[in-house]
């Protein structure tokens, strides 16, 4: 009974639930202020992404006449939930354990790209031209960055299971566990090719400036998204922000999860800090000093450089091993 | 909390701006006053959106010409609800240099309810923020 107590907990409040949005939104809103100030700009306050969703609230709901309805309303509710589930997933050192299972990185992977099917579903039921071009290039960039993070993904199993005795481990607790008795796998010199390929998948996974080739705003007035009105469009905003809780979760739990001390507190603030820091190093700054590129390019980008740097990772991990 | 929410709610307004065959001066100048670094629209909570579904502050720029009347129509239509219009420049008041001239189907508050009108051609980039703000409070009270 309690279990069942403990994981509707999980799911609803603590790491999951109102806590994530909390924390994704607040991310979000220090996105868009300290991209304004690198641009010179005052900005809109950090509470914005709040405002904007309840606005979206109260706003009418729109639904094209030739759209696919229960696909086009599922769509939002899918990629919500997913990344809903993905956050429960990912451990907090010293503050939260994570799901003890066997291969919750393989899940992580799987629902890592929940969004993007949930984008792709929505864009092709709204049966608009723009959604359709939407929904082609999002494919194509899911396939192009979804090659380097599975390398980067097997390269840190195989070092923590051939550390360990055995071949890979695909549990993210205990690559966590490891890395608190044997230092963190940031200050490994084989690993930093896998942590500069992951940096580099962050912001083509987030949809932000150089690779939001699927959602161009200018071009495509935002693609898959462009026929969401009211709550839809809320849910697609809250999803793109429990995204980027996951992926910067993610990223500290493969390379630092290192925690400060015993204190509860000190420690979730010490995470909120770590996600901070990458979230300006991959998202705010690539974001601010970039112009859009070509579909072509981005796709040939990720091929030849996140990809050869984690192989590069994984075969010195293997000579190592 | 109804009201709460109107509170709330009035500090995210977005914009969307409709071109009814303008000569592109006023576009000009609202692209400048929204987008620019100089005045930055956004510290009000506005945001350009793209598409026509995302918006909340309405701004129409030209004289309505017959040959957009039907697609500018369609397009105010598809705006969710709470919505507000803001003409701007003289055009959509009077038609201004292009006044009697047969591919005018005229000003544009014959066909669109206009809340702010923002005269001027083109209006100073000031004018247009504080047409901004005066249609902002006109939103409040339809939230």
């Amino acid at each position: 009974m309690t279990d069942i107590v403990k994981l509707i907990f999980d799911l609803l409040i603590f790491p999951g639930g109102l806590f994530a949005v909390v924390f994704g939104l607040f991310l979000m809103g220090i996105d868009r202020k300290i991209a304004a100030r690198l641009q010179r700009r005052v900005g809109p306050p950090v509470y914005q992404p709040f405002i904007d969703l309840v606005k979206l609230t109260r706003k009418e709901i729109v639904v094209p006449e030739t759209a696919h309805l229960q696909a086009f309303r599922l769509a939002p509710l899918l990629g919500f939930v997913g990344m809903m589930a993905a956050v429960t997933l990912i451990p907090i050192a010293g503050v939260y354990q994570g799901f003890e299972h066997l291969g919750d990185l393989l899940v992580l992977l799987y629902l890592l790209s929940l969004p993007a099917i949930a984008l792709m579903i929505g864009g092709s039921a709204s049966s608009s031209p723009f959604g359709a071009i939407g929904f082609s290039r999002e494919m194509v960039m899911m396939m192009s960055y979804e090659l380097p993070l599975l390398i980067v993904l097997v390269t840190v199993a195989m070092k923590v299971g051939l550390a360990t005795g055995g071949i890979a481990t695909f549990s993210l607790s205990e690559i966590v566990q490891f890395q608190l008795e044997n230092g963190a796998l940031l200050f490994d010199y084989t690993m930093l090719p896998a942590l500069l390929a992951f940096l580099v998948f962050i912001p083509g996974n987030m949809g932000v400036v150089p690779f939001d080739i699927p959602e161009a705003e200018t071009e495509i007035v935002e693609g898959p998204i462009l026929e969401y009105s009211g709550t839809g469009l809320a849910l697609f905003k809250l999803m793109t922000s429990l995204k980027m809780v996951v992926v910067l979760g993610l990223a500290i739990a493969l390379f630092f999860p290192t925690p400060l001390g015993e204190n509860f507190l000190i420690n979730l603030l010490w995470f909120f800090l770590k996600c901070l820091v990458l979230m300006v190093i991959s998202i705010t700054v690539v974001r601010t000093s970039t112009g859009r590129i070509r579909m072509d390019q981005a796709f040939k980008f990720y091929l030849k450089y996140p990809t050869v740097l984690a192989l590069i990772s994984l075969v010195l991990t293997l000579l190592q091993g | 909390m109804k009201k709460l929410l109107q509170k709330i709610a009035k500090k995210s307004p977005w914009l969307y701006r409709i071109n009814a065959g303008s000569c592109n001066g006023c576009d000009v100048e609202l692209a400048t006053t929204a987008c620019i670094p100089r005045y930055d629209v956004e510290r009000l909570g506005c945001k350009y959106c793209g598409s026509p579904k995302h918006a909340d502050i309405v701004l129409i720029t030209g004289p309505l010409t017959a040959r957009v009347k039907e697609k500018v129509l369609r397009l105010y239509d598809e705006i969710p609800d709470p919505k507000v219009t803001v003409a701007i420049g003289v055009c959509p008041i009077s038609g201004g240099v292009f006044r009697d001239s047969y591919a005018i189907t005229g000003p544009i508050d014959k066909f669109i309810p206009v809340d702010v009108n923002v005269p001027g051609c083109p209006p100073r980039p000031q004018a247009i923020i504080d047409g901004i703000v005066e249609a902002i409070k006109i939103w409040e009270t339809r939230l």
